[in-house]
């Protein structure tokens, strides 16, 4: 009697695991229609770092990388809150996209060959030009990373900037040794306390870490760049329509910039523009907005909840009461018009 | 059901033992064939369909998959290593090795060193000064009772980073030059052995052999005469001097390769960074405390009337303590020891919160964010940290089958 | 002839009592000359240590800034404790939407009420009272910390789970007050003490459904704001993980233990290499299996979130090593007993739940809060994985705009903090040890 029963059971379960997996498997719409179904979109960043992605004292995430996330909800939703923030680190960045734990990846991720073609993500458009280089002791007499010679350099493990310096080193015959980390503040207090020579990191984080030393000023920054590192927003691979929609949402606040609307005049332009690009682009005539699947006021939603590209830049980046002070003017990261790489496709 | 089983009882009583009743469901061989049948399908049909998902995704992300890459040249570097190793040289495969000798490194040394630590703090845990008992009870209470994560990360960043820089170095020998510690490490000399060393060599060789003997005659008298010979003394002097004789008359061949400042950094000897320090110092602190406490606990286990009747037989303190209390107090530190040593192994690769370049920080983590291959490498660490575990268990307890309680 | 001592012997001063100060400190400080110098040393490391800490941490230290360069400005010398004070609600808390921190507080809260009577002796059915508390407050408490919409299932288990509470605790009140219980009690108001058996059943199945549906309704009404796991942080998702661990650990690791002894081969066998495999091998690697490979393992379209897969690794983990601890239990039982009970005619199941395990967990128990402590620390390993529990909040602190740099005061507050949850662990165990020690000590 005990055995029938038992049987039937174990029977049971086993027909309910083979279809729950049967009928999961099968699910393939598209990502806008899953993230509309769901309610909220789902944006992947790292663990905190200054500028980018960060936390603050009442559990609230801020920085440049989440607002190009509150930018894709504002687009989906009009609501630039229907959000939910994931953190991962960065050694499972990648699948955790690819496997679909989130819709988008908004992080210091470097677009590299590799990465679009073999792990399963596309990247969409570069929203920050970073690059590799290196911090010292101002009294340390070193002037040139060619004097490194010999020299410990503090690193983060896990990441391109280890392969950078060593390549550095090689090609430059400078015998460096790396001193590695998994902890960035250990790595910074290895480097303040004397443990390193110098410490090598993507410019914006020597910037925001230089910012944060108890004496800030006996520090510089080397002029040299060891590597190119253009940050960009990621997608999983095979969906285009939403790699656009990531795309264009990053080229709005690029084009608001250009063309002088910010979220403070936003209202105004759209109604009283004479610019037919700006009124293309916020809704008020033409019909951009079908293509990518959103509402007409899509991108009035983007620049009236988050702000334009340079709003965005002074807030976090900036000097602004958040920002982590990098300089924009005369870097890759002003606009075209201004000597810049910012640059976004025309809206027609 | 009844129905059949009645039916079955039928069937069964046409056979040649009438009298037992064969119940196919009540007979317990059948049912322990059955639960066991049933749990290797359960099992089986749990892996394939893990395997099966796996090789789906593998192939539906795209992802490599194989052991090639062990082959394939690392382009990234570590600071400590005990092979040669160069990056855009070395192979992926090279790195395991480097990773897995820094591991078995750090964890022998803080095996060696808990022991030790941990039986002193363990007797002194007893000691009949007041002050120097709660000192222990306060250390071991402090360091068991906090994640050893947090305690890593205090040693690295609270102590070891605070040392006097490279230009201030503080000389441990005393301005000999031999040994310097400073923020970036500790540095020290490395004996380079001349041309006519290899005679001392073979005198320490032979001298060896004849304490073996020695130890061996003097068993065999205090068996047979019941004399005491100064054993440890004796062999002493015998393994120390007459090689030091021998190194001297053939004019002390021996130089020290002593650490330099050149540059940025002391070049020469040998090197131990603050990473390896760090989490040498916290693993033995750690560990040293668990032990003391199975130490503590080992020792009150041993029934006072052997203390009592050793004392009445004349032994000193001291006596009482090593050839009476140790000898039957290892019957219970034994297997807690064995848990201990496993775990120091297992924790080292907490190493990866501080950056020493350990099995895990540079061949799961590093290794595997350049090359990908998540399955290969993952199971190679854990297959490396299986071996290890097995084998100290396995060396232990035949240790340990000697000195557990023979009953008759 | 007869040997007279002419002198008289001087008398010995008397020995120092040891209830003076002077003696005692005499016996336990200054016996010989080791000793004395064993305790001047003693003496300058507290002394040293004592005073280094109240320096840095109390008389320099700054209590209340805005941010960490005011710090600087108020003392160079000293600890900076106000990002602490001004993170506090993150390290509790995590990023948990702060206006429905309550949720987590009246979580935390049944919790306390449900197992308070665990603790007071006059109490009947505590294995019952244990039991739903695995059983029926995950759920209770699930809803709590997660909100949103709740299906029909979870409203079920919702009520179960607050008419269960409710009867503990008015139980437990009887208990402590009346020496009575909750079934008397009912009966007795209800008038159906002296009633049939049946009658009796009856009676209380009544009650029981009347309750359920109460309360039914009443939690229909309840609207809790949805909280996803991401927004757990801090040491409430430290509890979340490690609280799982524990409540898994015992059960799981008693079915291992058990299977590990087992006579039949196959189980025998798959038991002890499942414990062997995960014992010999790393918690940080498990952990790291579990986020990395676990999305491979699992059909396409078919995700777990973060925390689940570190759940389940933790919980696998824990559960191996526990079945240690319950084996050497087990063998701590005399043959007797196990020949005793089938002598009976108890089966095996029979045996183990009603002989052998109820003596082997009193030997155990020590172990068990030993482990639970282990459990505790060993999951702010989490944080090297990217989860935000207390470690990983600790240091955020110091990537905060505001507290950027400031590492060392969150660590000792986090290392402070878990030395108070772990030391109370440990003395508990202690007291339990030798409340529950049978031996004769000599």
């Amino acid at each position: 009697m005990k055995i029938t029963k038992l049987l039937t059971s174990v029977a049971t379960a086993g027909a309910i695991l083979v279809s729950g997996a049967v009928s999961s498997s099968a699910s393939a719409e598209s990502t806008l229609e899953t993230v509309k179904k769901r309610g909220h979109l789902r944006c992947q960043v790292g663990q905190p770092q200054p500028g980018f992605y960060n936390l603050d004292s009442k559990g609230n995430w801020y920085g440049s990388d989440v607002s190009i996330c509150q930018a894709v909800a504002a687009a989906v939703f009009g609501d630039k809150t229907k959000l939910e923030i994931q953190s991962t680190t960065s050694a499972k960045r990648f699948i955790a996209l690819a496997a679909g734990d989130s819709d988008m990846l908004s992080r210091t991720a470097t677009w590299t060959l590799l990465r679009d073609s073999q792990l399963g993500i596309d990247f969409t458009t570069v929203n920050f030009y970073d690059g590799q280089g290196f911090m010292v002791r101002k009294d340390s007499g070193i002037k040139s990373a060619m004097d490194l010679k010999g020299a410990k350099v503090c690193v983060s493990t896990g990441t391109t900037t280890e392969l950078n310096l060593a390549d550095f080193s090689r090609t430059n015959n400078l015998n460096i040794s790396p001193v590695t980390f998994e902890d960035k503040n250990v790595r910074n207090q290895t480097y303040v306390k004397g443990g390193c020579d110098a410490m090598t990191n993507d410019k914006s984080g020597l910037a925001s870490n230089k910012a944060a030393f108890a004496n800030p000023d006996e520090h510089m920054i080397l002029p040299e760049t060891i590597s190119k590192e253009p940050l960009a927003p990621a997608v999983r691979h095979g969906d285009n329509q939403w790699a656009d929609i990531v795309r264009w949402t990053v080229n709005v606040m690029i084009a608001a910039e250009e063309n002088g609307v910010t979220s403070a005049n936003v209202d105004d332009m759209r109604t009283n523009s004479k610019n037919p690009s700006v009124r293309r682009m916020l809704g008020a005539e033409g019909n951009l907005n079908e293509g990518l699947g959103l509402s007409k006021d899509w991108a009035y939603n983007i620049i009236k909840q988050v702000g334009n590209y340079g709003e965005v830049y002074e807030k976090y980046m900036g000097d602004g009461k958040l920002g982590i002070g990098i300089p924009r003017k005369g870097s890759q990261n002003a606009l075209w018009t201004k000597g810049g790489l910012m640059y976004s496709p025309p809206f027609r | 059901m009844i129905v059949l089983a009645t039916r079955d009882s039928k069937a069964a009583s046409a056979h040649i033992r009438p009298k037992e009743e064969f119940n196919f469901f009540q007979d317990t061989r059948v049912r322990s064939a059955f639960y066991q049948i049933l749990t290797v399908l359960i099992v089986g049909w749990g892996i394939w369909y893990l395997i099966s998902n796996t090789t789906h995704n593998l192939d539906r992300l795209g992802m490599n998959t194989g052991f090639g890459f062990l082959s394939s040249t690392a382009g990234f570097d570590t600071d400590f290593k005990l092979i040669e190793y160069e990056p855009g040289v070395g192979t992926y495969w090279r790195i395991f090795l480097v990773g897995a000798l820094n591991t078995l490194l750090v964890s022998i040394l803080a095996i060696i060193a808990s022991t030790i630590l941990g039986f002193i703090v363990g007797v002194l845990r007893l000691s009949n000064n007041w002050l120097v008992a709660r000192l222990s009870l306060v250390y071991v209470e402090l360091v068991r009772n906090t994640p050893l994560l947090l305690q890593i990360i205090f040693w690295y960043v609270g102590v070891f980073s605070v040392l006097p820089r490279v230009k201030n170095s503080f000389d441990l020998s005393g301005g000999a030059g031999v040994l310097i510690i400073n923020n970036r490490g500790l540095y020290g000399g490395w004996p380079v052995p001349g041309d006519l060393f290899w005679i001392t060599t073979a005198t320490f060789i032979a001298s060896v052999i004849g304490t073996f003997f020695l130890v061996r005659w003097a068993r065999k008298r205090r068996d047979n005469l019941g004399l005491q010979f100064p054993i440890v003394k004796a062999s002493l002097a015998l393994l120390v001097i007459p090689s030091t004789v021998v190194f001297l008359l053939t004019g002390s061949p021996m130089s020290w390769d002593i650490p330099t400042l050149q540059g940025f950094n002391f070049v020469g000897g040998f090197t131990l960074p603050p990473a390896f320090l760090a989490l040498l110092v916290a693993l033995v602190a750690y560990h040293a405390a668990h032990l003391a406490e199975a130490v503590r606990a080992g020792i009150l286990s041993v029934n006072r009337g052997q203390t009592d009747a050793a004392k009445s037989i004349g032994l000193s303190p001291n006596r009482i303590m090593s050839l009476v209390v140790i000898p039957q107090a290892m019957r219970s530190i034994m297997p807690p020891m064995i848990s201990l040593w496993m775990n120091v192994v297992k924790n080292s690769t907490l190493a990866v919160a501080i950056g020493y370049g350990d099995l895990v920080a540079l061949f799961m983590q590093t290794a595997l964010n350049q090359a990908g291959y998540a399955i290969e490498m993952v199971g190679m660490t854990m297959a490396f940290y299986m071996t290890i575990s097995l084998l100290i268990s396995w060396v232990l307890n035949i240790y340990n089958k000697r000195v557990q309680l023979v009953e008759r | 002839m007869g040997i007279v001592n002419a002198t008289k012997t001087p008398a010995r001063s008397a020995p120092l009592s040891e209830g003076s100060v002077l003696g005692w400190l005499r016996i336990n400080l200054f016996s010989s000359v080791a000793n004395t110098i064993l305790t001047v040393v003693a003496l300058y490391i507290i002394f040293l240590l004592v005073r280094g800490i109240w320096v840095w941490g109390i008389q320099e230290a700054v209590w209340s800034a805005e941010s960490r360069r005011e710090c600087f400005k108020i003392s160079k010398e000293g600890a900076c404790w106000a990002g602490v004070i001004n993170w506090l609600d993150s390290i509790f808390y995590g990023r948990y939407p702060r206006e429905e921190i309550w949720r987590i507080n009246v979580g935390g809260l049944l919790l306390v009420l449900w197992m308070a009577p665990l603790w007071i002796p006059r109490v009947k059915g505590k294995v019952i009272i244990g039991l739903t508390t695995v059983f029926l407050y995950p759920f209770l408490a699930g809803y709590f910390f997660s909100g949103g919409e709740k299906g029909i299932f979870m409203q079920v288990m919702v009520s179960a789970a607050i008419v269960c509470l409710v009867a503990i605790t008015i139980h437990a009140a009887l208990g402590f007050f009346a020496n009575s219980s909750l079934l008397q009690f009912l009966l007795r108001i209800t008038g159906a003490d002296k009633s049939s058996e049946k009658n009796q059943r009856n009676v209380l199945l009544g009650l029981l459904a009347a309750a359920f549906i109460g309360v039914f309704v009443w939690q229909m009404s309840w609207q809790f704001e949805s909280v996803t796991w991401t927004k757990w942080g801090g040491l409430f998702l430290t509890f979340v993980i490690s609280g799982i661990g524990i409540a898994f650990a015992l059960p799981g690791g008693i079915i291992l233990a058990l299977g590990r002894r087992s006579k039949l081969p196959v189980i025998k066998v798959l038991s002890t290499t499942f414990i062997e495999l995960f014992r010999s091998v790393p918690l940080i690697t498990v952990l790291f299996m579990a986020t990395t490979m676990f999305p491979l393992f699992m059909p396409d379209g078919f995700a777990i979130n973060k925390l689940v897969q570190v759940i389940i690794a933790v919980c696998l983990f824990n559960a191996c090593y526990m079945a240690e601890v319950v084996r050497a239990g087990l063998q701590a039982i005399p043959k007797g007993q196990e020949e005793g009970a089938y002598t009976i005619g108890l089966g095996y199941w029979g045996t183990m739940g009603l002989i052998i395990m109820p003596q082997a967990l009193k030997v155990m128990i020590p172990n068990i809060v030993g482990s639970f402590i282990g459990i505790l620390k060993d999951t702010t390993l989490v944080s090297i994985i990217g989860l935000f529990d207390i470690l990983g909040m600790l240091r955020a602190i110091s990537e905060d705009v505001f507290w950027r740099g400031l590492h060392h005061e969150p660590l000792l507050f986090g290392a402070a903090l878990f030395f108070i949850l772990c030391f109370a662990m440990s003395k508990y165990s202690r007291h339990l040890e030798a409340k529950l020690s049978t031996d004769h000590k000599d």
